[in-house]
């Protein structure tokens, strides 16, 4: 056992992680054509509008469509379709937490690649000033709350306000990349279109085609560029505390080097500076677990699932890991 | 029957002290340490033990403290005079109340020890470089004001009125200062008085850093000199605990670990 | 004052520091039983570089740092051979009192004195210095080094480390030293050259960290004063062959242990050393401390455990992300008492009491070193609310004060005998 952990706490889980992040990209991606369906609560952009490939739906597709129902159905029968969608997407949760974003979200992953790819061409990647970081991090519960409320106020309209088109019932669908991107991994390239039948088709998925150049760009110069704005990680992170795997720290181990801060692509500070909270899941951290790898501090840094550690920082684990991936 | 010493080698005075089995004090002395010091405090153990009429092979344990411990070799121990002190203190303040301070003024230092309730050293402070405000100051002045040491008292007591500032903490500047007092017509017992003052304040500076708790023991050489003594009140503005055995106080603590250190061998062995 | 020329007074400063350092090698061999085989490696290397004047460098271009948060790698990177220059002779300190305050710190006057004196041989072809901008004396210091000849590179460290301006403002300095590197050495900082010199650094540390290891068990396998050497060896030694050196010495204490041989008594108190930093031959403090029966077992000092224990971390193996991940290293988790606020230093003295079972802490702080005089206040309170004893010691490098020094230590170490006492 001890030499397991040894084993385990010395790997390189960077590594582990490419592989694992393929496997989980071809299971969603293209698991559909095997028969796999894992149903439609995933907590990742598994994307629905991929129709021969998916091997399961992403949650917001069904919460967008369950939430555009009028306000008396909310007691009713129908209303637990929506209670149901969300059990599943909290069991899932509740085991992974948010490690869905770094090991199992397409999307994710595909920013992942091109970040290798940039990287291979030697540019440097940019950051945001703290300034920035703070406000853009809001975004994503602007986007969550947005998503919810807009089908719910096509299902209730109110009286004076001007109504909300029909061609709203899944607006961030519309806009969403993943809806462009993960067909084409099938060759389905028919998300690539402007929609011209309304107006707000056309603003949409105008918006939508915008968004996917930005994505392109963004991810291409800054790591996991869009996991700033996710409305999943948003949703995620309402829960994340509550998950099985947690990932801790002993701050009276830490000596604040930064070194897991440095690594973060997620820009998270507080996983360096903070030595006062236990369980450190900041809402941008998808768990991929680089500051666990980059930190030298025996025990310091740790992923544990039910309170068993799984993942350790370790001093002989760091240096192995330097020397190793220095010497590629 | 066995009996402890504990030998304090300072640098002005070698001080012995021997306590029986429970640690009660039955015989001490004093003299001066002189230039061969090894052989002084031999020929002053002797001289004891002739005295209290013991053998050498009475004495089961002999511990040495003080700036020569190192070098006394005839020691079973050597331990350090700030450990010694405090277990001294505490045993001889006892009867006095509770001590939890001690200030004690030697040949060449002068130190501040605080202690918990078991006399276990919690801080100490003690001067690094300088003699400035030690026992070999107030020889100084005696000598220039052609009096004896042990008349300095005398002469601070018989003083009404403020004495003058000295402000030299340097002994050697000091010096040339008490000589410019008196040559401006300032009696010896000023000059005494002022001497006490400066150095009062100068050890209470350093007690202050240890903090001062509870009471107070005043110990060393010069605790003897009452003068010396009222200013120290003064200038800490409490009372102090000044035992007979002031000047033996290390030793005597000394004598005490003896009997402990030797309690726990042959309970060990 | 003699009137002896110049020369002459410079030579007899060198042979004062020739003497001084066969002394405290004397000390350290001889007055303390079985040492372990492997440090001889490191006492025949003082003696070579410190009695001798021998280069224990391998070629190159020698670059003078002044700071432990200089960043080696980007020296080692552009071709050039870094030497801490930050000394401990009391011969040197005498002969730097021309320059500074005679109220200043030691270590700094010391660093002059070698500057202006007669050096050692090897360090004779030594004139560029990167100086860094911490405490004021060292940043005056670095204005008399150009006065002395020597070609200063002024590399910018910020006040405090918190913010993101600190650490932006830093990276820019470093990213500048780079340039600044290449011009003193006339070698080339290269993606690969700079890869090769962060993991042959890492692989110093991964030593240093395997020694230090070792010396949290108990009973201590190896003396406070010897760990001192070591690290104090890393200043000027090849840093590969340095790496060997402690391998083998950790190999040995390994050993030792099995054998149950230990570097001290089962029960001698454990001491953390903390505040100025010693450096050879100014060891006077970690002797007193072992000679009166304690053992140091880990320090937080800039001469040893701040300069090997932190590691860099690189996110992406390439020449922009390699500078500044080598420049957070030295900004990030430094404890040097320049900073605003130094929580940081409490809780690295806290753990390493925690993790190496410390009895008790020195504190030692340079007369005139201000900022290590100031932060006395705050950490011996934090040490008391954790219920460790300290020993604060102001002194400088003459010999003065050893013999008061001595007494000072003992009952402090007798004090943590009758604490353990009372705890059992």
């Amino acid at each position: 056992m001890k030499r397991l952990r040894a084993f385990v706490n010395g790997a390189d889980i960077q590594r582990f992680r490419t592989w694992f992040q393929l496997f989980a990209f071809v299971l969603l991606v293209y698991g559909g054509y095997l028969y796999i369906d894992l149903g439609n609560s995933l907590p990742v952009f598994a994307c629905g509008f991929n129709d021969a490939g998916r091997g399961g739906v992403c949650f917001l597709l069904p919460l967008q469509h369950q939430t555009h129902i009028p306000w008396e159905s909310l007691f009713s029968w129908r209303v637990l379709g929506l209670v149901f969608g969300f059990l599943t997407f909290f069991a899932w949760l509740l085991v992974l937490n948010k490690a869905w974003c770094g090991y199992v979200c397409p999307l994710g992953t595909i920013q992942d690649w091109m970040t290798a790819l940039r990287r291979r061409l030697r540019l440097r990647y940019s950051v945001y000033s703290l300034e920035s970081f703070t406000r853009l991090k809001k975004v994503k519960y602007v986007l969550l709350v947005l998503l919810i409320l807009i089908p719910f106020a096509i299902g209730n309209p109110v009286e004076g306000l001007p109504h909300v088109p029909e061609d709203m019932a899944t607006p961030f669908c519309t806009i969403c990349p993943a809806r462009m991107v993960i067909p084409a991994f099938t060759g389905d390239f028919s998300q690539w279109t402007l929609d011209f039948s309304t107006r707000t088709a056309l603003v949409m998925t105008s918006l939508g085609m915008a968004i996917l150049g930005i994505f392109f760009v963004g991810a291409f110069v800054n790591k996991r560029f869009f996991c700033f704005f996710c409305p999943m990680s948003a949703l995620q992170a309402l829960f994340s505390n509550i998950a099985l795997l947690k990932l801790r720290k002993d701050g009276d181990k830490c000596t604040r080097c930064g070194d897991c801060y440095r690594v973060c692509d997620m820009q998270i500070k507080a996983i360096a500076d903070d030595v006062e909270r236990k369980t450190l899941i900041e809402d941008d951290c998808m768990m991929c677990l680089k500051c666990v790898a980059a930190c030298p501090e025996e025990g310091c840094l740790k992923a544990t699932f039910m309170g068993i550690p799984v993942y350790e920082a370790t001093e002989a684990g760091f240096f192995r890991r330097l020397q190793q991936r220095g010497g590629q | 029957m066995n009996h402890f010493a504990g030998i304090d080698i300072g640098s002005t005075a070698i001080k012995i002290a021997l306590v029986d089995r429970d640690e009660k004090l039955v015989a001490s002395t004093t003299c001066p340490s002189g230039g061969q010091f090894h052989r002084n405090a031999q020929e002053a153990f002797q001289r004891l033990l002739q005295e209290s009429g013991m053998e050498r092979g009475q004495i089961a344990f002999v511990t040495a403290t003080g700036y020569g411990r190192k070098l006394y070799r005839d020691a079973d121990e050597a331990i350090s005079e700030i450990t010694a002190n405090a277990v001294g203190a505490l045993r001889a303040g006892a009867p006095y109340g509770t001590v939890r301070t001690i200030i004690n003024i030697g040949g060449q230092d002068s130190k501040a020890i605080r202690i918990d309730g078991d006399g276990n050293v919690v801080q100490f402070a003690m001067n690094d470089k300088c003699a400035a405000g030690t026992g070999r100051f107030l020889e100084m002045v005696a000598r220039n004001l052609e009096i004896d040491l042990e008349e300095l008292g005398e002469y601070h007591v018989r003083l009404d009125g403020a004495p003058p500032t000295i402000n030299s903490t340097c002994a050697v500047f000091a010096e040339s200062e008490i000589i410019g007092l008196l040559a401006r017509g300032y009696s010896k017992e000023e000059v005494v008085a002022g001497v006490h003052y400066s150095i009062a304040r100068r050890t209470v500076r350093l007690a202050r850093r240890v903090g001062i708790e509870e009471q107070v023991y005043f110990d060393g050489g010069p605790a003897l000199n009452h003068g010396l003594a009222t200013a120290m009140r003064e200038e800490l503005m409490r009372d102090l605990i000044i035992p007979d055995i002031a000047q033996i106080t290390t030793a005597y603590g000394a004598a005490i670990l003896s009997r402990e250190v030797w309690a726990a061998e042959s309970e060990g062995a | 004052m003699s009137a002896a020329p110049q020369g002459g007074r410079r030579a007899a400063v060198l042979a004062q520091q020739i003497r001084e350092s066969a002394q405290a090698l004397a000390t350290l061999e001889r007055e303390f039983p079985d040492n372990p085989a492997a440090m001889d490696y490191f006492y025949k290397l003082f003696h070579r570089v410190y009695c001798e004047g021998g280069r224990a460098q391998p070629e190159g271009t020698l670059v003078g740092t002044t700071c432990v948060q200089v960043p080696d790698e980007i020296v080692r990177a552009a071709g050039g051979v870094p030497v801490r220059l930050c000394s401990g002779s009391h011969a040197f300190d005498l002969a730097g009192a021309d320059f500074m305050p005679a109220k200043s710190c030691s270590l700094v006057k010391a660093t002059l004195g070698l500057l202006q004196d007669e050096r050692p041989a090897w360090l004779d072809s030594l004139d560029r210095v990167v100086n860094l901008t911490t405490c004021d004396q060292k940043k005056k210091a670095g204005q008399m080094m150009e006065e002395l000849g020597c070609q200063v590179h002024h590399l910018e460290f910020p006040p405090s480390k918190d913010s993101e301006h600190a650490r932006a403002f830093w990276r820019a300095s470093v990213r500048d030293f780079v340039r600044a590197a290449e011009r003193m050495t006339g070698g080339r900082v290269t993606r690969a050259s700079l890869r090769e010199s962060i993991l042959a650094v890492s692989r110093a540390q991964a030593a240093y960290r395997r020694l230090q290891r070792l010396r949290a068990e108990s009973p201590a396998l190896l003396l406070g004063k010897d760990a001192f050497l070591v690290t104090n060896a890393y200043f000027f030694d090849d840093l590969e062959r340095w790496t060997g050196a402690v391998d083998a010495l950790v190999a040995e204490l390994e050993a030792r242990r099995e054998a149950g041989i230990s570097a001290a008594l089962r029960r001698a108190p454990r001491i953390l050393f903390t505040g100025s930093p010693p450096v050879f031959p100014n060891l006077k403090i970690p002797v007193l401390v072992e000679q009166a029966g304690g053992v140091i077992v880990a320090d937080e000092t800039c001469s040893a455990n701040r300069m090997l224990n932190d590691a860099v971390s690189v996110d992406e193996w390439n020449l922009y992300d390699m500078v500044d991940a080598v420049a957070d290293r030295y900004l990030k988790p430094c404890t040097c008492p320049i900073f605003t606020s130094n929580g940081d230093r409490l809780r690295r003295l806290l753990d390493l009491a925690r993790t190496h079972a410390v009895d008790g802490v020195v504190y030692q702080a340079f007369a005139g070193c201000q900022v290590y005089e100031m932060e006395h206040h705050s950490v011996s309170r934090a040490l008391a609310e954790a219920g460790l004893p300290c020993l604060y010691v102001e002194t400088d490098y003459s010999p003065d004060d050893v013999g008061q020094l001595s007494t000072r230590v003992e009952a402090f170490i007798e004090s943590l005998r009758s604490r353990r006492r009372r705890r059992q």
